[in-house]
């Protein structure tokens, strides 16, 4: 288990170094730098060359992409992010800032989703071919078709344009000048859209894969023989049929690791909601390589520590498995 | 006496016809062929450029404008009647005769008053309510949704194809190249596929179309196409890994067949039957990516008609509603076709479903 550990960790690593490297070939790459984006933002901000050329010195925009990227790797590997060009301020410090945000969806969703759809799932397992679970299935299966952007423009227009009940945004103007029960309802209401766009579609997905794992659980033997002892119907869905049907989940779990934190960046778009999506789509257009870099580092981190996991996980819950 | 060979179903009729048998599935692929061909006619169906013109005595199709800008007849340019056709024709040669497309409208632009003589123009602001003049009602500035809609079938399917099929050719490539030759090259390209894997997809597309100086619809094709293969890779190279042992390889390997004629001639068309299933669903993943980018107003040129500009407005302006409900309708019903085939195709390829009658 330890030597597993130690290469997946080594090639890891590695893989992080090729991402990291590529990554940063091309967001250099990309026309523009930070300097010449903010005059397209902003075009009474005219830069003399000569000022242009000291501004690329300073920050090190002069040297060749492989240079940097040298300097860059030196100075994470210290522990340090470097500075947002546009934010001026750590990148630890702007990554930290909409986080919160981000993860107050995702993890809303996440349980939401979950406590909806492992009973749905198990609700069409028991009334498989019954016209309500017809209903049911189908309803999920249009859902799943529907894309998030075109549902969070209708509610937008349903619930706050014509209704008026949950604004866009993350809090409200005058969000300062209310009291603590004030301040969570207000969030509140401003996040019940975004997590209804977040769920509705892992809903559709994941109660599937419940039913579809529990359609195969259900006609083994043991399943029978509990029946035949005369457990309740409740008990033998419950109990021997789902506990069973656990191992894929545990997969499903690591997976959904990196999706958390990294928000959807036409999601928090539409509903203006200050997250990582939008920090990201941001720090693109103003060509704001740290905070881009350290993002991409975050989630590649997140992405490879998720796999492992599942793998690590994987072994700990089916003792068939092991990686000796 | 005449002896009649029998033949058993090859692999491909026999999914068909279990394919066949299920009615939605049958209903969604009618609706993806019935897109195609307004795709294929959507100059012909609304547009303000005509189908057939006779002009200066000869004959022209300046309709096929809609398809490429150049090959609108450059004589339409000089004598700069590009615009208003149905005027300008009879002023510029009044023996000309024109066919115009079934319904007046353009996607790309403001039809204004007496353009067509007698036709008032469309409605811009947030008067473009649907109306009979215009059903899915009109943009901010005035340009028609139908007509907006129907042009950008054209995007939606070739997006859907396109890149689907470049990712279906690298990942099938790649993985039959990892899968066959196995040691280092396996290794490498095990590698490249989880690198490619891990990185947000959203994120090499921003980061790819941003190099692209004045990106195009082709260019958004090509990088959901090349961002998109390592999930079809990976199942090629398990099915190679698994063929390249059975004994009709070791017979073609005997026989002295060039290894490029046993991996794409022998082992390839029985190792493609897994791949089925994600390409049809990835059509539906590479159209919705297409429309959510330009709903951001990334990729193609703003003047391209495409469903996501569409819903973009829609945002900006959140009571005109027609403006995110046609678009969306559309996308929805395309989207679920998609899944629908593919559901279908996946229990008519089940091998576990398969034999069951």
């Amino acid at each position: 288990m330890f030597t597993y550990l130690f290469r997946r960790i080594l090639i890891g690593c590695l893989t992080l170094f090729l991402i990291t490297m590529i990554v940063y070939a091309l967001v250099r790459n990309m026309p523009g730098t930070p300097i010449t984006q903010l005059i397209v933002s902003d075009p009474s901000r005219q830069i003399s060359p000569e000022n242009m050329e000291m501004l690329n010195k300073i920050y090190g925009l002069d040297k060749p992409w492989y240079e940097a990227y040298w300097i860059w790797l030196g100075n994470i590997l210290q522990g340090d992010l470097g500075d947002s060009f546009k934010e001026h301020e750590n990148v630890a410090v702007v990554i930290g800032r909409r986080i919160g945000p981000t993860l107050l969806l995702s993890i809303t969703s996440l349980l939401l989703t979950y406590s909806l759809a492992i009973p749905m799932g198990l609700f069409s397992v028991v009334r498989r071919g019954k016209p309500d679970e017809r209903i049911l299935s189908t309803l999920l299966y249009m859902l799943y078709s529907v894309p998030s952007f075109v549902v969070g423009i209708g509610l937008l227009i349903v619930f706050y344009q014509h209704l008026g009940w949950f604004p866009p945004g993350f809090q409200s103007d005058d969000y300062d000048t209310f009291s603590f029960w004030g301040k969570c309802g207000d969030i509140a209401s401003h996040m019940v859209l975004p997590v209804v766009c977040y769920t509705y579609g892992a809903l559709a997905s994941l109660s599937r894969f419940v039913k579809a794992n529990m359609e195969e659980v259900i006609r083994q033997d043991y399943i029978r023989t509990a029946r035949a002892k005369g457990v309740s119907g409740f008990n033998v869905i419950v109990h021997h049929a789902f506990r069973n049907t656990l191992i894929p989940f545990v997969t499903m779990i690591g997976l959904t690791l990196p999706g958390l934190l990294s928000g959807s960046i036409i999601l928090e778009q539409i509903f203006d909601w200050p997250g990582m999506g939008q920090l990201f789509y941001r720090c693109i257009s103003d060509r704001d390589y740290p905070v881009i870099m350290g993002m991409m580092l975050m989630f590649s981190i997140l992405t490879l520590l998720g796999q492992l996991l599942a793998d690590i996980l994987y072994a700990v819950v089916d003792p068939r498995v092991t990686y000796n | 006496m005449e002896t009649e060979e029998i033949r058993s179903r090859g692999y491909w009729a026999e999914t068909w016809l279990r394919f066949r048998r299920r009615k939605l599935a049958m209903l969604a692929l009618g609706y993806v062929l019935f897109m195609g061909l307004v795709a294929l006619f959507s100059p012909a169906i609304v547009g303000t450029k005509p189908v057939v013109c006779q002009y200066k005595g000869k004959i022209y199709f300046p309709c096929m404008g809609y398809f490429n800008a150049r090959w609108e007849n450059a004589i339409f340019f000089q004598d700069g009647i590009a615009q208003r056709y149905p005027v300008q024709l009879k002023e510029k040669d009044p023996e000309s005769w024109a066919i115009y497309p079934l319904w007046y409208n353009d996607a790309m632009r403001r039809v204004v008053d007496d353009e067509m003589p007698g036709r008032p123009g469309n409605p811009s602001g947030d008067l473009g309510k649907p109306s009979w003049m215009n059903p899915f009602g009109t943009t901010f500035y005035g340009y028609d949704v139908a007509a907006i809609m129907i042009h950008g079938t054209r995007i939606a399917l070739l997006v859907g194809f396109v890149s689907t099929g470049i990712t279906a050719v690298i990942g099938i490539v790649l993985g039959a190249i990892a899968g066959y030759f196995g040691g280092w090259v396996d290794m490498l390209l095990s590698r490249l596929i989880e690198l490619v894997m891990c990185i947000p997809t959203l994120v090499l597309i921003l980061a790819f179309i941003a190099i692209v100086e004045r990106p195009q619809i082709w260019h958004t094709m090509a990088i959901i196409g090349i961002t998109g293969w390592p999930g079809i890779a990976r199942l090629i190279r398990g099915e190679f890994i698994k063929l390249k042992q059975s004994e009709y390889v070791t017979a073609a390997r005997a026989l002295g067949t060039g290894q490029f004629r046993i991996i794409f001639r022998h082992i390839l068309p029985n190792a493609l039957s897994p791949v089925v299933v994600p390409i049809s669903f990835g059509i539906a993943v590479a159209i919705l990516i297409e429309t959510g980018l330009s709903f951001l107003g990334i990729g193609a040129s703003v003047s391209s008609a495409s469903w996501g500009r569409v819903l973009s407005e829609g945002r900006a302006n959140l009571s005109m509603w027609w403006l995110t409900f046609f678009p969306g309708l559309t996308i929805f019903l395309t989207v679920l076709a998609y899944n629908l085939i593919g559901e279908a195709l996946q229990e008519a390829t089940d091998p576990r479903l398969r034999g069951r009658e």
